[in-house]
């Protein structure tokens, strides 16, 4: 069973991060802030980013209230610019 | 409403020209890439994507839109990797009954474009 969550950056966070994807140990369910509180831990690069960033799963941004769990996917996705 | 939508590599052109009885009105937007990113000259940018996560949520965009402002049909490409200066990087077409719902829809989809899908541009590297 999934003990991790999978993390994948994109654009900017990619360069904050180093990396365009690491596992974050989840041992079970976590709030979005929990799962910041890990991520800073790791990569305090991040750390000016973080009220710009938002978290997504299956192709959606995460609702208020959300829980993550071992074995989601969670993509990091700074501010865009398409278009 | 139809939705056709695509990211690609390639250069982006517009869709055939094919007989429609039901649409009175077709708008067609391109956003092209200027010679100029933050008061520098550039000769390109390149465009990244979460790609299932732009489709995913272009697709919901252009729905939720649709309900709105009723279309018959939209065609939405998007470039990603380099695109030189002048070239478009992305294309948006609308059909509809009438020209105010196209071009409602049009505004529309691109300022929720440029909120809510996850495409970052950038200055080439090299």
């Amino acid at each position: 069973m999934a003990s991790t969550v999978r993390i994948l950056a994109f654009g900017p966070a990619r360069a904050q991060l180093g990396a365009d994807r690491l596992e974050v140990v989840c041992p079970g369910p976590l709030s979005p802030d929990e799962l910041w509180s890990r991520l800073l831990e790791l990569h305090p690069g991040l750390a000016p980013s973080r009220a710009t960033i938002r978290l997504a799963r299956d192709g959606e941004f995460l609702a208020p209230g959300a829980r993550l769990h071992p074995g989601d996917e969670i993509a990091l996705i700074p501010p865009v610019s398409g278009g | 409403m139809t939705i056709d939508i695509a990211l690609q590599t390639e250069p982006l052109f517009p869709a055939e020209s094919k007989p429609s009885t039901g649409a009175g009105a077709v708008v067609r937007f391109e956003g092209r890439v200027r010679g100029e990113e933050k008061g520098s000259a550039i000769d390109a940018l390149d465009y990244e994507a979460y790609e299932p996560m732009a489709r995913r949520q272009m697709d919901k965009i252009a729905r939720e839109i649709g309900s709105i402002h009723p279309c018959l049909a939209v065609r939405v490409r998007h470039r990603v990797g380099r695109v030189p200066v002048g070239e478009a990087a992305i294309l948006v077409e609308v059909e509809a009954k009438h020209r105010a719902e196209a071009f409602a829809f049009l505004a529309e989809f691109m300022n929720r474009l440029k909120q809510d899908v996850p495409i970052w541009k950038a200055e080439p590297k090299s």
